[in-house]
């Protein structure tokens, strides 16, 4: 009894912290879903309205499209090109250190420089990115500026930022498997094909299963780079969801709507969690 | 095969460090230089120039300064907290129903951060701390909060129980042998989350651009991203204020190298 006592009284500061700086809000932004909310005048309470409004609110659904769109491919490359990265560097050789500290680079570097590093490689002015595309092609393109291009390009930058994280997470999980069903493998002459598809995906499925998971919620939510590199446009063709949101809340100082469509996103993304992690457990 | 592996390998440096080098060569690069074409792949007339403008009219300083005391005192005041529930988590989280903590300790990571954002706002306007440095500071130790408490249960974890008992049957108080027992045994590991928390607050932007605006509480990256707006084709100034606000991250990040992946995943993969 006396222990309990102790463990709770260690835990009440953290516990009452989070307490006020997530649930009180979460339960705010609830409250205020169901307002009309504007700057600078009293809240009214309006039911159901704003959910109705968003039901059929076509930009909002076509920023869930671009947000799923922007997840679903960066997630998907950056899963692909870390598994490649970490294989490629799951063996020791000269420099290992070395070569791993640089390309985990990208990740640390804050998600507003990265703008400024992709701004200046995509500008049609002075940028390389730009300069090469247009010795290939003969053509000079503004990539930020072109309604196909744009959300590629961005997808392209998240690519570089993040498929770090899934290369380090994954050599760690490669690294820490254990090596005997690898060596009976080689003495039963297994294919390395093989190999990597019979036993190490099955083996790498927890660690996959958290990799996939933190950076999709991440993507999910993804905002400093689009503010930094186009605001969301040309037109509507980068808007992402909390872009949007961020938009509606505070240029167009609707509290109520903009809580609304949170409220929304956060209950769409809890869904698709516990979809990715029941997936696979299921296949297991 | 040996020589397809090592071109592969060639081919992602240079595709993750291009990118950065090109920052680095833009921002020592004179405004005329920016515009030559083909574009010059080192500086010819290396200057200064556009880190010494950025600190004497574009308040860099001043956004540095914030995002130190910020960042810094957020990590401090999680670390400190947060180490207490840790402690608790790891000793005693099989009698406090260890599903259930866990579950509250990881809920918040899933809520989107545009959900809890118009709330503080609100809040935080009218507590009169929007734009002052204290609001930002509690928004982000709360931030920090889970984070410290799960990565310090795992550092915690891996010290033997019996050491402490030992110390306790010897007549010391639990108190004194966390003080003299634990807290050294699991100090480099408190370094280690702490360097964490600095790197995720001192990169974070979504709630600095809202809950900050002018140099008075505004971070390094609200002013980077306020300076993009103002210097148009100022393209050397801007990549100045990207160098400055990503070195003392990248060093930061070699140093809690080791500690990376429990760090990202919070425990989940060692």
């Amino acid at each position: 009894m006396r222990t309990k006592c102790l463990a709770w009284t260690l835990i009440a500061p953290t516990a009452l912290f989070v307490l006020a700086m997530t649930v009180l809000p979460l339960g705010y932004s609830l409250v205020t879903s169901f307002e009309e909310f504007r700057l600078g005048r009293p809240p009214v309470f309006t039911g159901l309205q704003n959910f109705h409004k968003l039901l059929q609110d076509t930009n909002f659904h076509s920023s869930l499209v671009t947000t799923l769109i922007f997840s679903v491919v960066a997630t998907g490359v950056e899963f692909v090109l870390g598994l490649a990265l970490a294989l490629l560097l799951k063996e020791e050789f000269p420099f290992h250190g070395v070569i791993r500290s640089s390309l985990i680079i990208p990740m640390v570097i804050a998600p507003v420089v990265v703008g400024i590093i992709w701004r200046l490689l995509y500008n049609a002015d002075v940028g390389l990115f730009s300069f090469v595309m247009q010795a290939l092609t003969g053509e000079s393109v503004s990539v930020l500026s072109s309604t196909v291009l744009a959300l590629p390009a961005l997808i392209l930058v998240d690519i570089w930022e993040w498929t770090p994280f899934m290369f380090l997470i994954l050599l760690a999980g490669i690294q820490s498997l254990p090596q005997e069903p690898f060596e009976a493998a080689r003495v039963d002459g297994a294919s390395s094909w093989n190999v990597f598809v019979h036993l190490t995906l099955p083996m790498l499925r927890p660690v996959i299963l958290v990799a996939v998971l933190i950076r999709a919620l991440d993507a999910f939510t993804v905002f400093d780079q689009v503010f930094v590199l186009t605001q969301g446009g040309p037109g509507t063709a980068t808007e992402v969801a909390t872009l949007m949101i961020y938009k509606t809340a505070f240029r167009f100082s609707q509290f109520g709507y903009g809580a609304a469509m949170a409220v929304a996103l956060g209950v769409l993304v809890a869904c698709f969690s516990t979809a990715v992690t029941r997936a696979f457990r299921g296949s297991v | 095969m040996p020589r397809l592996r090592f071109m592969l390998i060639l081919l992602a440096l240079v595709i993750t460090l291009l990118p950065v080098y090109w920052m680095v060569n833009t921002s020592l690069k004179t405004q005329v230089e920016v515009f030559t074409s083909p574009p010059t792949l080192w500086p010819e007339n290396p200057t200064l120039r556009n880190y010494t403008g950025l600190f004497t009219h574009r308040h860099l300083g001043k956004y540095l300064l914030n995002s130190i005391v910020i960042a810094g005192s957020a990590a401090l005041l999680s670390l400190a907290i947060g180490s207490l529930a840790a402690y608790a988590l790891a000793r005693f989280g099989k009698d406090l129903g260890q599903q259930r903590l866990n579950f509250w300790v990881l809920a918040p990571r899933m809520i989107p951060p545009v959900a809890l954002v118009v709330p503080l706002f609100l809040i935080l306007q009218k507590i009169g701390l929007i734009n002052k440095q204290l609001g930002l500071i509690l928004v982000y130790t709360a931030f920090n909060l889970p984070f410290v408490a799960w990565m310090m249960r795992s550092f915690f974890q891996e010290i033997p129980v019996d050491l402490e008992e030992a110390a306790m049957v010897d007549g010391a108080s639990r108190l004194r042998s966390f003080r003299d027992i634990v807290l050294p045994l699991v100090s480099p590991g408190m370094a280690a989350t702490a360097i964490f928390s600095l790197i995720i607050t001192y990169n974070e932007f979504f709630f600095a651009l809202i809950l900050t605006s002018t140099p008075a509480a505004a971070t390094l990256p609200v002013g980077t991203a306020a300076l993009i707006g103002k210097t148009q084709t100022l393209y050397g100034e801007m990549a100045a204020a990207g160098v400055v606000a990503a070195v003392p991250l990248v060093i930061f990040a070699l140093l809690v190298q080791r500690h990376l992946v429990r760090g990202l995943t919070m425990g989940a993969v060692k």
